[in-house]
């Protein structure tokens, strides 16, 4: 089983990689016209070039150089101790909490404290990518559950990155606490219609291969007020009982927010959310008299830093 | 000359009562800087109140540059004053004679200054960097060179995000012959953006948080806007606003940093605090308007009053009168107009996306106003701006048929660029109108929308030349005189202007300049650089230390110099340089953030072009 699965996340790695052009730019029309792939850049025409006569009165020189000199200085690296003109490589950290948010259910099933947060570091092309999600349930017993990404993010193209790295997940019980490792390969970025895509395959470390994709649209109704439509899905490749989980797609949640960006990094939201089991993993819920759908009204905030 | 009235803030000085008070103004600046630690806000000094100085004068002159607390449109803003204001003095030069400036930094960080669009040995040009390591904190440093040029330029710092809190002035320096420009009075008009913002804070909100600043976005609740203005039906407003989503695109993302956070500035004041330039009803006025901002092209106007421009970029050009004219971040207009009567006149700069303006008044008297014009719509890009061509236009469909003709054996003048290294060089007149796109291969830095690049010469800009007045465009610019070391070039380039507006990244042909290696000229050479700008956005490219011979349709007697060319989306612009500068130098898209973001290359002016690249970034 270990096996199969770790064949199957090898080859959808490479398939991954190498669909890279279906996740790039519109295709140009076919054109014979002749084309700026064969103008030469700096480098190409400097390697042409037949050398030129320079007829040249007094050009300007430091006080106490030669020209022969200057020439030299212009055919040297930066002297030490010279900063970088621009900064252009500097690092930022960012962290949003998309969802920072109370859920309060339609029925006796317990209310809950909600998140989900991308917190990352790093460059333009390169990031360590942190992703937390989870819920914890503060009034009763103390119970929660967590799922936390650790990701080397890498822009491959314009509107895209591909993350891998680890998965960090725990559940917790006054009495119990399970956790479980698993490795992750994930595919980040905006499709087009300007949908925010996510989808991540996750093999745990008991061998079970399950996947979750992530959707989520921005309709501005004003410069301030927006509406955010998202979608989860999760998908399970093989039955994996301890997780209650069928193979299939497993689970969706729905969910609705209108938003109000009182600053871009600071809006408050009202929302509601359905979630619901699917196939199989319904069938086995269903068969353990558990809920298999829920309602939620869902209140938070939205901020970055 | 001497007749000729010269206006410093508001107070009136003739040319000889200017000489007279040169010194002595250096000592009430520097005095001004030195206000007592328990003067309240209410003291404050006021932005706006820049003096005069020459710096050909034989004792030379000092600036002192210092954080200090200024009132900015009313708000007490943490500015990088030079002699106690922004903008820093006027400085004056005469050409011929030898600039000397003493700049001490009383910053608690390295600064600079870098002398725009004039012509100095390259260890005079002020990068940090690349002419120099920079002035150290507490530190002086002296420039010396000979000004061999006139005109109207500006100055300020190249150190980090320095010019966006203020460290920016006027430069004028006077012909050492006759002026031919003529006119009785003149005034200075400095265009900058102002944030209460720390710009550093404004560079990680650009480059964390996408259309961070932009407010003027399609919404729902703009779609009957949308319809009204452009006469569009409700499903054809939607088609389109779909096929720019499709794009992942945004066509009102016309400008990066808006009045979200922006106060405009017109020599520091605020369109409220109204800054009064004054003139004799029948005198022929002088304005030499500069747009130091960071991030701001204005769009320039004065109801009521044709404007004659007759200078671009501190070069004499033949004078063409028009209604209004966009001036890129970087450039330099000088215009004359008349005052017909003693009525006031509004000198009008307005931001190109349209979320704020600058705003003075032209009149006999001080406080005098005139109604100022409402802020007209927002532009959007249009398909035009990704270079695709409008069914029915007969010219690109020419165009079409030219470059098939090419391809099917060419013409004289127009055979592949590759194969143009003749003795005689490369054609002046007549280049090529529109080149196709070949597949990015620029990476992820780069989103290019653009299905080609062609000539944009008679376009003044989005959101111009739909108000029934004239606008000026870069086709109309002519140099006035022929100007020296013109000649074919005997070698050309292809650049592409590039970046990821979604990460906001920017930078040349896909890299950032720590990325990439040094351009070289080799010295002496004639040059042409054909730049190609792939992104949806409009970039003022500034080259230093050589002038940029701009092809805007003429000939080579009549192409203008520039030191910045405004290279709009999907325009095919060419520059002829002769590489007559030896050292190294700066070149670079002057919008400040995409110049800190990696829009920017060191320029190798070199005695041979054998060898490998040079890295720029040791």
């Amino acid at each position: 089983m270990l096996m199969r699965s770790a064949r199957l996340i090898v080859a959808m790695t490479v398939a991954a990689l190498l669909c890279t052009p279906a996740f790039g730019q519109n295709n140009r029309g076919k054109n014979d016209m002749p084309s700026t792939a064969d103008l030469p850049d700096h480098q190409e025409s400097a390697r042409q070039h037949q050398g030129a006569s320079s007829d040249l009165e007094a050009p300007p020189l430091p006080e106490g150089m030669t020209l022969d000199e200057v020439l030299n200085h212009a055919a040297s690296e930066p002297p030490a101790g010279f900063p970088d003109p621009v900064a252009d490589d500097e690092l930022f950290g960012f962290v949003l909490f998309d969802q920072f948010e109370y859920r309060i259910t339609d029925d006796d099933a317990s209310d809950h404290l909600g998140w989900e947060a991308d917190i990352w570091f790093g460059g333009d092309i390169n990031k360590f990518w942190w992703k937390t999600e989870g819920e914890a349930i503060f009034e009763g017993s103390d119970e929660g559950e967590s799922e936390n990404d650790f990701l080397y993010s890498r822009l491959f193209s314009p509107f895209w990155s591909v993350q891998t790295g680890v998965q960090y997940a725990n559940e917790w019980t006054p009495n119990d606490y399970e956790d479980r490792w698993s490795y992750v390969l994930a595919l980040q970025g905006m499709a087009p219609y300007q949908f925010e895509l996510d989808g991540s395959l996750y093999l745990s470390e008991d061998g079970d291969l399950t996947a979750a994709i992530e959707g989520e649209y921005d309709l501005r109704i004003t410069q301030r007020l927006l509406l955010q439509p998202r979608a989860a899905l999760g998908f399970a490749a093989q039955d994996v009982s301890e997780r209650n989980l069928g193979s299939g797609m497993t689970n969706a949640d729905l969910d609705l927010r209108l938003r109000y960006e009182i600053r871009r990094k600071f809006a408050p939201y009202l929302g509601i959310r359905y979630q619901f089991l699917v196939g199989e993993t319904e069938d086995i819920a269903r068969a353990a008299r558990e809920k298999t759908e829920q309602w939620l009204l869902l209140m938070g905030l939205r901020f970055a830093f | 000359m001497a007749d000729k009235q010269r206006f410093v803030g508001s107070t009136r000085v003739t040319r000889r009562k200017f000489l007279v008070t040169t010194g002595s103004s250096a000592l009430a600046s520097y005095l001004l800087l030195n206000r007592p630690a328990w003067a309240s806000d209410a003291n404050l000094a006021r932005a706006g109140n820049f003096g005069e100085l020459d710096a050909t004068a034989a004792e030379g002159i000092d600036l002192y540059l210092e954080n200090q607390d200024l009132l900015v449109a009313g708000n007490v803003g943490r500015a990088i004053a030079i002699n106690g204001s922004i903008p820093g003095p006027v400085i004056r030069m005469t050409e011929g004679r030898d600039a000397l400036i003493r700049v001490h930094n009383r910053l608690p960080e390295d600064t600079s200054i870098h002398w725009h669009g004039i012509l100095l040995p390259f260890d005079m040009d002020g990068v940090p960097g690349i002419s120099f390591a920079g002035i150290p904190a507490g530190e002086t440093f002296t420039y010396r060179f000979p000004v061999r040029q006139n005109g109207t330029y500006w100055y300020h710092s190249h150190s980090g995000f320095q010019e966006q809190r203020g460290h920016y002035g006027q430069l004028i320096i006077e012909p050492a012959e006759t002026d031919p420009v003529d006119y009785d009075v003149e005034h200075t008009v400095v265009l900058s953006d102002w944030t209460f913002e720390d710009p550093h804070g404004v560079f990680r909100n650009l480059k964390t948080v996408e259309g961070y600043y932009n407010f003027q976005r399609p919404t729902l609740a703009n779609i009957d806007d949308q319809m009204q203005a452009t006469g569009m039906t409700l499903a054809e407003v939607i088609n389109k606003r779909l096929s720019w989503q499709g794009m992942r695109m945004d066509p009102t993302d016309i400008a990066d940093v808006t009045g979200a956070t922006y106060t405009f500035l017109m020599n520091g004041k605020a369109a409220d605090e109204n800054p009064v330039f004054l003139a004799e009803p029948g005198q022929k006025v002088r304005l030499r308007i500069v747009n130091a901002s960071a991030q701001t092209f204005y769009d320039v106007r004065i109801p009521g009053l044709p404007i004659t421009v007759v200078q671009a970029d501190g070069q004499d050009i033949k004078p063409v009168e028009t209604d209004e004219f966009r001036i890129a971040v970087a450039e330099t207009y000088d215009v004359v107009v008349t005052l017909p009567d003693d009525q006031a006149y509004t000198l009008f700069a307005e931001a190109m996306d349209r979320s704020g303006y600058a705003r003075g008044t032209l009149a006999s008297r001080g406080g005098m106003s005139a109604s100022v014009p409402e802020l007209r719509r927002r532009p959007m890009l249009t398909m035009a701006d990704m270079g695709m061509m409008m069914s029915g236009d007969m010219k690109d469909m020419k165009d079409m048929k030219d470059m098939e003709g090419m391809k099917d054996g060419g013409q004289d003048g127009m055979e592949m660029p590759m194969a143009r290294h003749s003795e005689s060089g490369l054609p002046t007149e007549n280049l090529v109108d529109r080149v196709k796109h070949g597949p990015s291969g620029h990476g992820p830095a780069s989103i290019t929308m653009a299905q080609s690049a062609y000539r944009r010469l008679d376009y003044s800009g989005a959101g111009l030349g739909d108000d029934g007045w004239r606008v000026l465009s870069y086709s109309q610019l002519r140099a006035l005189a022929r100007p020296p070391l013109r000649r074919p070039p005997t070698r050309e380039f292809y650049l592409h202007l590039t970046g990821n507006m979604h990460r906001f990244i920017w930078g040349f042909d896909g890299k950032k300049w720590s990325e990439s290696d040094m351009i070289r000229f080799q010295y002496g050479e004639r040059l042409r650089i054909n730049m190609i700008n792939d992104t949806m956005m409009s970039h003022p490219i500034h080259l230093h230390g050589m002038w940029m011979d701009l092809y805007a349709g003429g000939d080579l007697d009549t192409n203008p110099r520039k030191h910045t060319v405004n290279v709009q989306p999907a325009e095919l612009l060419t520059v002829d340089i002769t590489a007559d500068a030896p050292g190294q130098w700066a070149f670079h898209c002057h919008l400040l953030y995409h110049m800190e973001a990696g829009m920017f290359r060191t320029v190798a002016v070199v005695r041979s072009l054998e060898g490998g690249p040079l890295n720029a970034d040791a």
